[in-house]
């Protein structure tokens, strides 16, 4: 009897414990969102969406061309992780089963561990350094290199969802293998798939160390890809360490814009899932 | 099974051809507009606007003044699309070094390897600041101690040495006998990355204490004796605005915007000075007859019976002779208007100190001289 009381009991401690717990990650999360929403909300207006960064003292201004910049970068950075990312999940899941492979997930595992900014020394020392300027391209690879780990993994895990018995029937009706793996395999993973490019979208698209030394940042309008280029983190980032109020309100306006765009990309990503 | 092995290999060649051509691609449609006018967007402006774009990257403490001074200066000359981001003194010099930007900006003063390593590296003062030391005390009744509690050399590297620990300490009680200062420890705050401020700070320090000079030394990041750090100006601020009973250098902007009550320092003619502009800009004043021929001085510890002690110049760094004709007219005409009157106001409304005038003038000689593509003269 006082057995089954002290069991009763200590499952009771343990189950609060672990909801506490829960309550706790997700309250965190919810006082960032409502923090960032309060102090950002008061900052947000038409001007911060519309125009051109003003300096301190200078009233009006916004991060217009850092919305686009951030835009073009995560383009550019999508553009060249996508093919990669999944020819390389395609290849794990559909050609592998060797040492080689073993590998190459692994490997994936450290580059998604490597810090952000010694990706952007990296590319900073790849690109920058050699073409003796800063340019939104380079800031793109650095971003491209961010994503392929997580687009890698989330493809091959997907694509091995797909139940072997597919495969097989595709094959036994006589049709190739490249055709089964693209009109069967990658279809019956797709909701899957884009999830994992949209989360991987999702992360990037925050990062400010990786694109220090290598979109660099830019006070004008640029959609060039050779040349410097305005980014929301990173006008986030210079204008959250300044001392003046001002610029200090835009950073929480910028910051609310940032989480809002990477709160939609990841509510794009779950409804994808669902429609599976 | 070998068939269906090259497949694979084909699929992978084939996808990574894409995103290298992808990659390549783009690069190769948008360079020559690198070299020639630019993108469509700019072509739609005034026609020379943009036409030469200049790049610099550095110190973070002028960035707030730069980014003001070259929106400002684009109405007085829209030729050129001038971009200076803060990316630190140290990547500042390494950038213009490597010669990935077009100026620099740096708080430090050059060292002798850095100098070598980018021979023709010229250094031009711009403005001046003032590192201030912001306290938050409270007198034993509550009352927190407001600006123009008074500090001595002896006694400010005997905090930061860790040597006069506590807020009643004899030394500190005898220069402020108006102030009753209350029985609690003295939290040392200071900067725990790579900084001109600090550079400013222990340069002081090491001109003004033997010990501090043997021990610690002056440079961008030191081995504090004591204390804690905080990154970057607005870090150290926030540390002295929390902690109750601590003291922290921060420049005189981070201070005066945070509402941070500061010290009044002894000069070294043993006069307490407030730290502000017009005192500032006086040490600049008084500290030419030591200005060194490059211009790389550490503005510390100036004569002048009004001069604030803890200042320092931010520099600009250029060339002397630039790679290109046109970006080096208007790096000379830029560093010129820099030392307009026009310029001045900007800067004292953004609390920094304009330079006195016979720096100013040192500058505008330095710039008569600049050259570009080989020795040849500015257009």
């Amino acid at each position: 009897m006082v057995h089954a009381l002290r069991r009763k009991l200590a499952s009771r401690i343990m189950v609060t414990l672990t909801a506490l717990s829960a309550a706790i990650a997700v309250s965190a999360l919810l006082a960032v969102l409502a923090f960032v929403a309060i102090r950002g909300a008061g900052a947000l207006n038409v001007d911060l969406l519309t125009q051109l960064p003003t300096p301190v003292g200078v009233p009006g201004g916004g991060v217009a061309n850092a919305l686009v910049g951030s835009l073009i970068v995560i383009g550019v950075a999508a553009l060249l992780a996508i093919p990669v990312g999944l020819g390389a999940g395609i290849y794990l899941s559909e050609f592998g089963g060797n040492r080689f492979d073993d590998l190459v997930r692994y490997l994936a595992d450290v580059l998604s561990g490597v810090p952000s900014i010694v990706i952007g020394i990296f590319v900073y020392n790849l690109i920058v350094s050699r073409q003796g300027h800063f340019s939104a391209l380079s800031g793109g690879v650095a971003l491209s290199i961010m994503m392929l780990p997580s687009i890698i993994r989330t493809t091959d895990e997907m694509l091995r969802m797909v139940p072997d018995t597919q495969r097989e029937a595709a094959l036994a009706l006589g049709i190739t293998r490249w055709r089964t793996i693209v009109s069967v395999v990658l279809p019956g993973a797709r909701a899957g798939v884009t999830t994992g490019i949209l989360l991987a979208v999702a992360r990037v698209a925050g990062e400010t160390a990786p694109l220090l030394f290598t979109a660099f940042g830019n006070p004008y309008w640029s959609a060039r890809i050779d040349a410097p280029i305005a980014t929301l983190p990173h006008t986030l980032f210079t204008y959250a360490i300044s001392p003046y109020s001002d610029w200090q309100s835009k950073a929480w306006g910028t910051a609310l814009i940032l989480t809002a765009m990477m709160l939609i990309t990841s509510i794009l990503a779950r409804r994808s899932r669902r429609f599976a | 099974m070998r068939k269906s092995a090259l497949l694979a290999v084909i699929v992978l060649v084939a996808v990574l051809a894409a995103g290298c051509s992808a990659a390549g691609g783009r690069d190769a449609a948008t360079a020559p507009s690198a070299t020639g006018a630019a993108s469509g967007t700019e072509a739609s402006a005034a026609s020379t606007a943009g036409s030469v774009e200049l790049t610099g990257a550095g110190a973070s403490f002028p960035y707030p003044l730069y980014s003001r001074w070259l929106y400002e200066y684009a109405f007085v000359n829209p030729v050129p699309r001038i971009n200076y981001q803060s990316i630190g003194s140290g990547g500042g010099i390494r950038q213009i070094t490597e010669q990935n930007v077009d100026f620099a900006g740096s708080d430090a003063v050059l060292n002798s390897e850095q100098k070598a390593a980018a021979p023709g590296l010229m250094m031009l003062p711009t403005v001046a600041g003032a590192v201030v030391l912001a306290y938050s005390i409270e007198t034993p009744s509550g009352e927190a101690i407001a600006n123009g509690l008074r500090l001595t050399p002896e006694v400010i590297a005997a905090i930061f040495l860790g040597q006069i620990t506590t807020w009643n300490d004899p030394a500190l009680v005898e220069l402020n006998p108006d102030t009753v200062l209350p029985d609690r420890e003295i939290v040392v705050a200071h900067r725990s990355d790579g900084s001109g401020t600090s550079f400013i700070f222990t340069s002081y320090l090491s001109s003004v204490s033997e010990e501090w000079l043997s021990r610690v030394g002056a440079g961008t990041a030191v081995e504090w004796p004591v204390g804690l750090g905080g990154k970057g100006n607005e870090g150290v601020a926030g540390i002295v605005k929390e902690q109750p009973g601590s003291i922290g250098y921060v420049e005189l902007a981070y201070a005066e915007q945070n509402g941070l009550s500061y010290a009044h320092v002894a000069n070294r003619e043993g006069i307490f000075v407030e730290p502000s502009l017009a005192s500032t800009t006086a040490a600049s004043n008084a500290a030419i007859a030591e200005m060194p021929e490059d211009l790389g001085q550490v503005l510390v510890n100036a004569e002048g019976a009004e001069s604030y002690p803890i200042a320092g110049y931010t520099f600009l760094l250029v060339y002397q002779d630039m790679p290109d004709c046109a970006k080096a007219r208007e790096v000379q005409g830029m560093i010129e208007w820099m030392m307009s009157d026009e310029a001045d106001a900007y800067a004292e409304e953004l609390l920094y100190a304009p330079l006195g005038d016979e720096v100013k003038a040192l500058v505008l000689e330095q710039l008569e001289g600049l050259t570009c593509e080989g020795g040849q003269p500015i257009p």
